[in-house]
């Protein structure tokens, strides 16, 4: 291979990599919203560990099962619950550029899809919630 | 036509599993987990409801449901694939490059696993299976 060619092939192979900084997302609302919904999924990593636990400490019997009741945890639940929220709305509100879908050869409108899934959350919902409310009778 | 043009495309399987999980974890956490943190996380523990986890006897019988153990296995270890991925992109978005590499995908997307399977024990040995 030529000096020549050599030069071109490693040029070639260069990346180029943008000057951005760790705040970046800082700079705009959108970029910080954007964040805030990647951020969504430690609330709620952290609000199933702790759910996770207390299934587990139901195995050690009636005198170490204490669910949660405190001040501090109904903090931390309020704002676990804002960004599952968030998580929700956000999530739900891309299904109509995700999923594609055809009904007798047509494809759905994209509108039609995200109001679907919000009633299917809704439904979701009200079914769960009423599940763990009417158990607890 | 060369050799290479007659090869069949490669299905990218290892790609599709973890969109999957990833997709299928950030429906399930956005349709369920809400409902349940309002009552499990605030409505029971202020006493304006009476959930399910807040008597012993009560949560300890329903545990022992295997349709509640799978739908609680689902509930749990699903949406840790979404959140692997979603934490992980995250640091690269912050700027910690070693977020792309090997080990953290290992460490992320093997988190999960590792929950998945926590839950899976936690689940078998929490409560005898009882159709009762």
């Amino acid at each position: 291979m030529s000096a020549e060619a050599d030069s071109t092939a490693h040029v070639a192979t260069r990346v180029y990599k943008p000057p951005m900084g760790a705040g970046w997302w800082t700079r705009k609302r959108h970029y910080f919203l954007y964040m805030v919904r990647e951020f969504t999924a430690l609330p709620m990593a952290l609000w199933l560990l702790w759910f996770l636990i207390e299934i587990q400490r139901a195995g050690g019997g009636v005198k170490t099962y204490r669910p949660g009741a405190s001040t501090a945890f109904v903090i931390f639940s309020v704002i676990c619950l804002l960004f599952a929220l968030y998580h929700s709305v956000t999530f739900l509100s891309l299904a109509g550029v995700i999923i594609r879908i055809k009904a007798l050869d047509r494809p759905v409108p994209p509108r039609a899809i995200v109001v679907t899934m919000f009633g299917l959350w809704l439904v979701a919902s009200i079914v769960i919630g009423a599940v763990l409310i009417g158990f607890g009778r | 036509m060369n050799e290479q043009t007659e090869r069949a495309p490669k299905v990218a399987l290892s790609h599709l599993f973890w969109w999957f999980m990833f997709a299928q974890g950030g429906g399930l956490a956005a349709l369920v987990l809400p409902v349940h943190i309002l009552v499990q996380g605030v409505l029971g523990p202020l006493g304006i409801v009476v959930a399910v986890d807040r008597h012993y006897d009560t949560w300890i019988s329903i545990l022992g449901n295997p349709i509640v153990k799978l739908y609680l296995l689902v509930l749990i270890a699903l949406p840790f694939f979404h959140f692997a991925h979603r934490l992980r992109y995250l640091l690269v978005d912050l700027g910690v490059p070693a977020a792309k590499g090997v080990p953290a995908q290992v460490i992320f997307y093997g988190g999960a696993v590792a929950v998945t399977l926590f839950a899976v024990w936690v689940l078998l040995t929490t409560a005898p299976i009882s159709l009762g």
